[in-house]
């Protein structure tokens, strides 16, 4: 949409709850409420964003909102979660209520996650296919395209990557192994790009052929591992590869924690610099706010959104390689399971930002690993992590729940609440 | 959905059907596999076009449902604990369209009054669903040792049930028969009742609609909530009709393959009842081939409701579009 | 307008509200505590967690813990996991001991759900299901004064402290085939069986066609394997499986026995629904007549594995020192007739028990392979 001015609308709403805000109020708040008196007008290209010209005060406040609102809701959707904990535990038979008993059961969250080396370096693996497939969904968003196939680009990344890196093994590791990952890239990719190529090319759209494409990958990997590659050792009964060369293999950074993290980082640096430093990425992130403002602007719109979909793709299908090379060694039937959604997830509580959708990514590794400690300190049923995770999208999709519960200024972007919740945010005008 | 499409689709079935009569083994009759394989289609086909419908009904109002199966499964809870606390399976499905109805405000709530991206709600709820369920199923049906009621008996149509091949279609459970009643009903409905047409207009033109005096934000509302209820009897399909017990995840993606008919058949009731029984018949010729001593991979018939999906979406075979506003939040000024 | 709050009373209110909650009913926690417990229970909180789990072995000094691990899959599936479960529960009970389960939600969870017992010093772990085969092992070695208990795993290399506890589930089968094929009137026998590649569930179905093929030459035997659509799905689909069992019902098989978790218990829900067809149906691994009460009037017996036996006896035997690494044969056998006791003609019954001997003596062989090949 064509830059235009913040609704006049909000701000003397906003001006009028600063004054009402007396009393006990975080400093946080406090700034956010306050309104600007002194437009100081900006012309850094970045600012001049969806929202039209911002003052100083006015990007701060929306940063900090940025960061705020997710946080809230992390820590909103980890309170309803207690009670949820509360009220499956002891209750009033335990001390304090029970309360003590949602305590032990987050204290031992924290500690199955972080709570020792062991513990931390899983939480660490756990992390990695996250940020991949978080910034694969985040791709293609900024490129407006919902991703919601990362499963199945993961699984056929994996079985490609598997393949090769089980069928060749006669290459040297600096050779194989970056073969083996772009192997899993290429696979990613075409499969992302099927839908991008059909969104381009006849409309369809890309959320029902991505989730069509989830089940046909997960049906031909059950087909592939089941038949031509599977692994005809007579040890193995179940359906999974061979194990790949030794020199596909990641190798380990410090012992049990492979190579694959230097990696990640470098791809999210090299996803933000792509997205925010390129003309390409400058296209793809027009496509995404406004499509017929691009076509417009002479960009072709049809080639950013296959390549939208295709870079997405590629990101899972590089997920799926790396779990190969540095964690299973193989591909084994069903451990894509769950990716697609969780991804979404990442995306939208990183608010389609590369930082964001790392912290994302640790907080839902975190999150995955420490349910098992939970589970055995407390003996309930560690569906709970998903009932957090579904709240904290929930309030983060509607960030308007967040803003009521804490009384926060409506969102700039209020006019336009679907890019609001999927599409790029005034918070992110650097992308970091 | 076009003439030609739907008998294209009841060809398929006819051929699925046909093959099942050939890989037959000689011992069995010629009608009994017949009989098997309408009876196993039709079995498999409530719940997809129940979802179907259920995802019409809130498509064609414009408002996007990947939800279909967080919905159902939701409800398939509600209705086993309904059962099972209450020991009646009428309060049993009306507690899981209470549920659906329950998830489809939700839907509603986010895409339509806080609007939402209407797939980000979708997911909401499908992660949702699958959470809730699966813990309370653990820490509600475990702590509280619930057992089910029991199933809805099957319905006989005295004279016609006992048919040779068509006699299954006759006797069936009460909510396959309610499948059977809502997909004319719904296609009189959005085609033939003033509301149908306030419906369609809301789900193409909204601002249209709303220039013309309807009000968009309560009409899609109700088609959302509707669905819920439609999606609700789908749901309680699982554990009233099918196993009287719930267990977590049981809806195995139906609500995708439901969501798959919906497109398939072109976002009409009819089409998406055919398309219902195509993949019905699908996986009754692969269970029936099994039996025979044939073994056709699994995979390839599982894969087979997504890819024609995908290759109708492509305009392969004829081109299908969805309502023109679906996806779009809509704005009153 | 309005009532205003601000975000400190906001961030506040969820434990207020819950405190309120417990305030409500003051005199509830005095009322339901133990006596033995009440007066430890300010001085330490962390006790609560105690709470869900049986009280408290006052002689808590050396007392064995043992953890359990499932496959993907809940300890209340009704099936193998909660078999094993109540026999960790068993076990742990005769010994005074403790027990704890962890849930697997991620086949690549195995590793780490079974090093969260290991860093909690628990003296025994027990894995459920033939796929955590592998990681069972790995960390038997590299703990071995832990005792391990592998349920459904056949060690090929014995460890010391690691004990694969198998069954011959082909036996059982046989037996459930042979009874299948002398009972059924039509000549058509049937099996469902959730999926091929897990051997034990591979070895039950084959068992059976070779049970039947024993008994009746010329009976028509129909065995149906959910494909293979990934560990967490192929168990979990009763709706198949009652859908598969009717479908064979309708073709005149009459007796039909389902395996392999839920998808298992699908066909003894399917099975129920042609009681008026007589049509019968035999159950899995425990007895299912206590399981599945839905099918009682049709279930005929079950092939059982008697894996809660298995497992608090190998964890008896740990407790008294007698606990060796290696295969352990759990039982396996036909579960009783309860209701449809008169089925069974004596004639039938007094085969049976001459194949049972047979199949135990080794003169009689099912010629099932380990695994499908």
């Amino acid at each position: 949409m064509p830059a235009r001015s913040r609704p006049t609308s909000s701000r003397p709403r906003a001006e009028n709850r600063s004054r009402r805000w007396a009393g006990p109020c975080i400093a946080g708040a406090r700034i956010l409420t306050l309104p600007a008196r002194r437009p100081l007008w900006v012309c850094r290209a970045g600012f001049i964003g969806r929202e039209g010209v911002l003052t100083v005060t006015q990007a701060v406040r929306a940063r900090l909102i940025g960061g705020l609102i997710p946080s809230l809701a992390i820590v909103t959707a980890l309170l309803i979660g207690g009670v949820i904990i509360w009220a499956s535990g002891p209750r009033l038979d335990g001390p304090w209520f029970g309360i003590w008993f949602v305590v032990e059961a987050y204290q031992a969250l924290i500690e199955g996650a972080f709570g020792s080396r062991a513990s931390t370096i899983d939480t660490v693996l756990r992390t990695v296919p996250y940020v991949f497939t978080g910034l694969a969904v985040m791709v293609g968003f900024r490129g407006g395209m919902f991703n919601i196939g990362a499963e199945g680009q993961l699984a056929v990344g994996a079985l490609a990557s598997a393949w090769v890196g089980f069928t060749v093994t006669s290459l040297p590791l600096v050779i194989q192994l970056p073969l083996v990952l772009l192997t899993g890239c290429l696979a990613g990719a075409i499969w992302g790009g099927i839908a991008g190529l059909l969104k381009a090319r006849t409309g369809a759209h890309e959320v029902i052929t991505t989730i069509m494409l989830n089940y046909v990958g997960g049906q031909l990997a059950a087909y592939l591992l089941n038949g031509v590659l599977r692994d005809r050792s007579p040890l193995n009964v179940i359906a999974q590869t061979p194990k790949v060369a030794e020199t596909a293999r990641l190798p380990d950074l410090v012992p049990g924690l492979h190579s694959g993290v230097i990696l990640v980082i470098g791809v999210a640096v090299l996803v933000w610099f792509v997205l925010w430093k390129t003309t390409t990425g400058f296209e793809l992130r027009m496509v995404g706010i406004n499509p017929d403002a691009a076509a417009y602007a002479g960009v072709n719109v049809v080639r950013r959104m296959t390549w939208a979909m295709g870079a997405s793709g590629m990101l899972a299908g590089l997920a799926g390689a790396v779990q190969v090379a540095g964690v299973n060694y193989r591909s084994t039937l069903g451990f894509n399971v769950g990716y697609g959604f969780d991804s979404i997830a990442i995306a939208l509580l990183g608010r389609n930002t590369v930082s964001g959708v790392v912290l994302s990514s640790i907080l839902f590794a975190a999150l995955r690993t420490g349910a098992t400690k939970l589970q055995f300190r407390t003996q309930i049923s560690t569906d709970i992590i998903s009932v957090i995770q579904a709240l904290v999208l929930l309030m983060i999709a509607a960030d308007q729940i967040i803003r009521w519960i804490y009384r926060i200024g409506p969102a700039q972007t209020e006019a336009d609440p679907v890019a609001a919740s999927t599409a790029p945010v005034a918070d992110s005008e650097s992308g970091r | 959905m076009t003439r030609g499409r739907f008998a294209f689709i009841i060809g398929c079935i006819g051929l699925l059907i046909g093959g099942a009569e050939v890989l037959r083994s000689p011992d069995v009759s010629a009608s009994i596999v017949a009989a098997s394989m309408l009876a196993t289609m039709l079995r498999f086909a409530t719940p997809l076009t129940l979802g179907a419908l259920a995802g019409l009904l809130c498509e064609r109002s414009g408002v996007a449902n990947i939800a279909i199966e967080g919905m159902m499964l939701s409800a398939a809870f509600g209705a086993f604990i309904g059962a099972a606390v209450t020991k009646s399976l009428l309060i049993g499905v009306l507690a899981g369209m209470a549920i659906g109805v329950a998830m489809a405000t939700l839907h509603a709530w986010l895409s339509v009054s806080l609007r939402v991206d209407q797939i980000v709600s979708g997911t909401v709820i499908n992660i949702m669903a699958a959470g809730i369920t699966g813990f309370l199923s653990t820490e509600v049906v475990r702590r509280q040792a619930l057992v089910g009621a029991g199933l809805l008996p099957a319905l006989r149509i005295p004279v016609l049930a006992d048919l040779p091949v068509v006699g299954p279609v006759f006797q069936q459970q009460p909510i396959a028969w309610v499948a059977l009643v809502l997909v004319p009903l719904t296609h009189l409905v959005i085609f033939h009742t003033p509301w149908g047409l306030r419906l369609r207009s809301v789900g193409e033109l909204p601002r249209a609609a709303h220039a013309a005096g309807i009000n968009v934000i309560r009409t899609r509302y109700t088609a959302v909530m509707i669905g819920g209820a439609i999606a609700g009897i789908g749901g309680a399909y699982f554990t009233l009709e099918s196993v009287p017990a719930f267990e977590p995840l049981m809806t195995n993606g139906r609500g995708f393959i439901a969501l798959a008919a919906l497109i398939f058949g072109g976002w009409t009731p009819a089409g998406a009842w055919a398309a219902s029984l195509l993949f019905g018949a699908a996986n009754a010729l692969h269970i029936n081939a099994q039996q025979f001593g044939i073994p056709v991979p699994a995979q390839i018939v599982g894969m087979f409701p997504y890819l024609l999906t995908i290759v109708i979406l492509a305009g392969v075979i004829g081109r299908v579009s969805p309502p023109s506003a679906v996806g779009t939040p809509y704005e009153a000024d | 307008m309005r009532t205003r709050r601000n975000l400190v009373f906001g961030l506040a209110a969820l434990p207020i509200l819950a405190a309120c909650g417990g305030e409500a009913a003051p005199a509830a926690p005095a009322a339901k505590a133990e006596p033995s417990k009440a007066p430890a229970a300010p001085a330490a909180p962390a006790a609560a967690a105690a709470a869900t789990k049986a009280p408290e072995p006052t002689a808590a000094a050396k007392a064995l813990k043992v953890g359990l691990v499932t496959d993907v899959g809940k300890v209340d599936d009704k099936s193998f996991n909660e078999s094993a479960w109540n026999g960790a529960k068993a076990g742990a009970a005769a010994i005074k001991g403790e027990s704890k389960y962890v849930e697997t939600r991620d086949p690549n969870d195995y590793k780490k759900n079974i090093q969260q017992f290991v860093s909690e010093k628990y003296d025994v772990i027990v894995t459920v299901g033939f796929l955590l085969g592998d990681a069972t092992i790995e960390a038997a070695k590299a703990n071995p004064t832990i005792k391990f208990i592998g349920v459904d795993q056949f060690q090929e290399k014995p460890v010391e402290n690691l004990a694969g506890l198998i069954f011959e589930e082909d036996k059982a089968g046989f037996m459930v085939g042979v009874l299948s094929a002398l009972v059924s009137k039509s000549g058509k026998v049937g099996a469902v069986l959730a999926t091929d590649v897990v051997p034990p569930v591979w070895r039950f179905g084959e068992g059976f066609r070779a049970g039947v093929k024993f008994a009746k030459a010329d009976a028509d035997i129909q065995i149906v394997y959910h494909s293979d659509v990934g560990p967490e799905k192929t168990f979990d689909d009763p709706e198949w499986g009652k859908a598969t069992a009717l479908s064979m019902a309708d073709k005149g098989v009459d007796v039909i026995f389902g395996a392999g978790g839920k998808t298992g218990n699908g066909v003894l829900y399917g099975v129920a629904e042609r009681k008026d067809k007589g049509v019968l149906a035999i159950g899995v691994d425990t007895d299912q007549y206590l399981t599945v009460p839905e099918a009682k009037a049709v279930l005929l017996s079950s092939g059982m594995k008697i894996i809660d036996q298995g497992v608090s006896d190998l964890i008896k035997a740990v407790s008294d020192g007698k606990f060796k690494g290696g295969n352990v044969n759990g039982k396996v056998g036909l579960a009783p007739f309860h209701d449809l006791d008169s089925k069974v003609s004596a004639e039938i019954k007094t085969k049976l028990e001459t194949i049972r001997k047979d199949l135990d003596a080794g003169t009689l062989k099912t010629n099932v392979k380990p695994a499908k090949g």
